[in-house]
């Protein structure tokens, strides 16, 4: 019973020899290489035409890739690579309340801007967000843009996309939302109707009706801080944003002027939605019913409030901070965690107030600190209004006329002169004509001046 | 060796028939012969259009994983990005516009019946975004634990039943919502700095989710565990700016020995002149609440209205106050600026106050008496 005694009478795996069914490898004869050749080529051919066939089918429709593509890959893949889409996000916000050295922590700003008909205003905003300090990764910017008959729209996405594009990678911002948006705004934009008292109530709350659109839109559960900023501010700290940040507090405002022609004072306080409130505003509040608006700076309510634009002093300490109850929405830097709480820019009369004025009040409702720094200024640019350019126009004329009399002066004391003595005379010219361009060349003077302060 | 040899001799018309027959072959595979299939394949090619190409971008968006390089080896910067609103509908066609709804829930504990009962919604899942909002509290960790469970099963599940896209927030309340007793939870004194801890809850919720696409948001308690599946669709059928179905509880009645309905929700009435003499003689920082004794408001409570004997799922009364355990709201009247007031608002606060604030912007409020809705019975 051996059984390693396999095959003494020359057994092997295979039967041999005079088997029928023989399955011998031996007798095994290859194909004819041409024939195999051929099959070769054959098989390429088929794969070659079922590849072009399926490609042709996918760019074809392009809806049948999600389908197509499972189906080659027989569902193998199906949990893993389907979609490639990442759809839960997690977000911790007590991560993000807003710290006074925000961009040590990379803390992410919000920077708004509401546009309407500001194409010509679109250049200098750019300059000025390519100049900001804070990290642009950091910023998000949001835009929008409401019933604009010119083209701020596509010169606006013309501008972004240049900026994104940077060749410098530092230059580029964080998220960019472009928001269209009209609410039928009846009322005109120009200086002359956007000032008048009548206007306002509507106007404010059309106004607080895109802020909260933008605002909604967009703020993220990574934002810490919202800085609201107007498209037509001309100068201001390129460090604006660390500036108002290194105060810490809910929400912050620097103080708005603007600068003006000499004859009409050199500069002017600009923004007086900023102030605190009085027992003087509140007794008229009483007053005046459910739907009623107060507005600042017009004679029909007479509040008797502290402005912040009127403490400014120009040599005072940029850091000192002012109680506010109403703020103005030129340049306004929040904690992200006061929008959440639901602090929003009433477009209804809330406590007699609207948007900005009402985000101040109602800020305040929820015990959030609101100042104001009325030494620290930023330059809102200067739009001469219709009376402004009738003046200037007069101004000019009464210049030239004053031009022309000194001129013919001076040709009676030449001739004065040249009865005397040559050398003095001349002088005396110079310095005559260099206070006569003064006027002339003042508002880019203004301009400079803004500058200056940072 | 019969079909080599046959292969052998094949000509370029054999060879063209094949190819024929195998593109018909793939057309066939593909055909919408297939219903469920082909379905997914249409949503998952939706969802891909839909999403957004970089990860900063609004949270209602699920967004691509692989991200774009620049030639210089820099991530490249994310894109300018447009969004028209003037385009923007919420209408009593939702679906066949394509409406996007995000549901907002305020999470303290997680029930199963709850998101059971969200999967078996019939709205289509690629168009819903859902938010939550939970204590950073021993609570509240366990809650998004049992949370991130459900969705991670249900986000790689069929595609068609995933949602659109999940964002879970975690915030530090003050004071804390802790004791999620109910006797303690419905005391008077506990109920306004609970309540405005709650308005703070829904508004940071609301705030950091609310996208530019979202055409309507409906607020759904955790702890609403059955709904009609058709509920998006009845809701917004009606197409007005806040609606609110009636929330009913179950519970086994131990006198008759069967299970029946109860109301469970209050906060949806029509306010009565006592309710609003007893505001005037209030504090600036008192509020009205109701359902308790001590401040009889007698107003008409959308929860003693349904007529059991002939009821219509249809009919419509017009409110003054809401309750959220589940509120439809179309996004226009939260980005106007209509939230939940964490204040004293007219004495109202959270749905209740903002019930009041979307009337102050002009929108109309408005109940469903018989359509109900029911609540987790502990």
């Amino acid at each position: 019973m051996n059984r390693h005694y396999a095959s003494p009478k020359g057994y092997a795996a295979y039967p041999r020899g005079d088997s029928t069914f023989s399955l011998s490898p031996n007798k095994f004869q290859p194909r004819s290489q041409p024939a195999l050749r051929r099959r070769r080529q054959l098989f390429q051919r088929l794969i070659l035409l079922g590849g072009i066939s399926l490609l042709l089918v996918i760019f074809i429709f392009p809806s049948w890739r999600a389908a197509i593509l499972p189906t080659l890959s027989l569902g193998l893949f199906h949990g893993t690579e389907d979609l490639q889409l990442q759809t839960v996000r997690y977000y911790d916000l007590s991560e993000v309340e807003g710290t006074e050295k925000g961009w040590e922590r990379g803390e992410r700003v919000l920077m708004l801007t509401p546009l309407r008909d500001a194409s010509s205003h679109l250049p200098m905003f750019f300059s000025h967000l390519r100049n900001l300090t804070y990290p642009h990764n950091l910023i998000d910017l949001a835009f929008l843009v409401s019933d604009s008959r010119d083209d701020t729209l596509n010169m606006l996405s013309r501008m972004l996309t240049e900026v994104q594009n940077n060749s410098d990678p530092t230059m580029a911002f964080g998220e960019i939302s472009v928001i269209q948006k009209d609410f039928g705004q009846k009322v005109q934009q120009d200086v002359e109707s956007r000032h008048g008292f009548e206007a306002q109530a509507s106007r404010r709350k059309l106004m607080a009706q895109a802020r909260n659109w933008l605002l909604s839109a967009t703020l993220r559960p990574t934002h810490s801080w919202v800085y609201w900023r107007d498209a037509d501010v001309e100068t201001a700290p390129f460090t604006i944003i660390e500036d108002l940040m290194r105060h810490n507090k809910d929400v912050t405002v620097p103080n708005v002027w603007r600068p003006l022609p000499d004859w009409l004072g050199g500069e002017q306080p600009y923004d007086l939605n900023s102030w605190q409130e009085s027992e003087t505003a509140l007794a008229l509040a009483d007053t005046l019913d459910e739907d009623a608006v107060i507005v600042e700076g017009y004679a029909e309510y007479a509040t008797w409030r502290p402005h912040l634009a009127y403490l400014r002093d120009p040599y005072g300490d940029p850091d000192m901070e002012m109680e506010l109850d109403g703020i103005g929405g030129v340049s306004i830097l929040a904690k992200a965690r006061v929008f959440r709480a639901g602090v929003h820019f009433p477009a209804f009369s809330f406590e007699k107030h609207a948007e900005t004025e009402g985000f101040g009040k109602m800020a305040k409702r929820m015990k959030f600190s609101v100042i104001g720094l009325p030494h620290y200024t930023i330059w809102h640019l200067y739009e001469p209004s219709v009376d402004d350019l009738r003046h200037m126009e007069e101004m000019e004329m009464e210049r030239q006329a004053r031009e022309q009399e000194e001129r013919e002066r001076e040709l009676a004391e030449q001739k004065e002169a040249s009865q005397f003595k040559f050398g003095n005379t001349h002088k005396l010219n110079d310095e005559f004509k260099g206070s006569d361009k003064g006027p002339a060349a003042q508002p880019v003077k203004e301009a400079g001046k803004g500058s200056s302060f940072q | 060796m019969a079909v080599a040899r046959s292969m052998r001799r094949a000509s370029p018309i054999s060879l063209m028939l094949a190819a024929l027959l195998a593109f018909g072959f793939i057309c066939f595979m593909l055909s919408p012969s297939a219903p469920s299939a082909s379905a997914s394949a249409v949503t998952s090619h939706q969802r891909q259009q839909d999403a957004a190409d970089h990860p900063l971008s609004p949270p209602t968006k699920p967004f691509l994983k692989s991200q774009p390089v620049r030639s210089d080896g820099y991530m490249a910067a994310p894109p300018v990005v447009h969004y028209n609103l003037n385009n923007l509908t919420s209408t009593s066609t939702a679906i066949a516009n394509g409406e996007r709804i995000l549901i907002l829930t305020p999470l303290a504990r997680f029930y199963q019946g709850y998101w059971d009962n969200l999967e078996k919604l019939s709205y289509p899942h690629e168009l819903i975004s859902l938010g939550f909002i939970s204590p950073k509290t021993k609570d509240g960790n366990a809650a998004v634990a049992a949370l991130e469970k459900a969705i991670s099963k249900t986000q790689s599940g069929p595609i068609d039943d995933r949602f659109a896209s999940i964002s879970i927030l975690r915030q530090d309340f003050e004071p804390p919502l802790t004791s999620q007793d109910e006797k303690v939870r419905h005391k008077l004194s506990a109920q306004k700095e609970r309540r405005e801890s709650m308005s703070r809850a829904r508004n940071s919720l609301l705030f950091t989710t609310l996208g530019p696409s979202t055409s309507w948001v409906l607020w759904l308690d955790g702890d609403i565990v059955e709904t009609p599946a058709s509920l998006i669709q009845d809701l917004t059928s009606h197409a007005e700016p806040v609606i609110v179905p009636n929330c009913f509880q179950r519970y086994y009645d131990s006198s008759s020995k069967k299970s029946a309905v109860r109301p469970y929700d209050y906060n949806s009435w029509i306010d009565s002149e006592q309710a609003q003499e007893l505001a005037a003689n209030m504090g600036p920082d008192d509020i009205l609440l109701e359902g308790y004794e001590e401040l009889p408001t007698y107003r008409t409570l959308m929860a003693y209205l349904p007529d059991f004997q002939a009821l219509d799922p249809q009919r419509m009364v017009a409110l003054d106050g809401v309750g959220g355990t589940a509120l439809m709201v179309k996004a226009d009247v939260h980005r106007d600026g209509a939230m939940f007031p964490a204040f004293p608002f007219y004495h109202l606060v959270e749905t209740e106050g903002f019930a009041r604030m979307a009337k102050r912007l002009g929108y109309a409020v408005f109940g469903l008496p018989d359509y109900f809705i029911y609540h987790y019975n502990e």
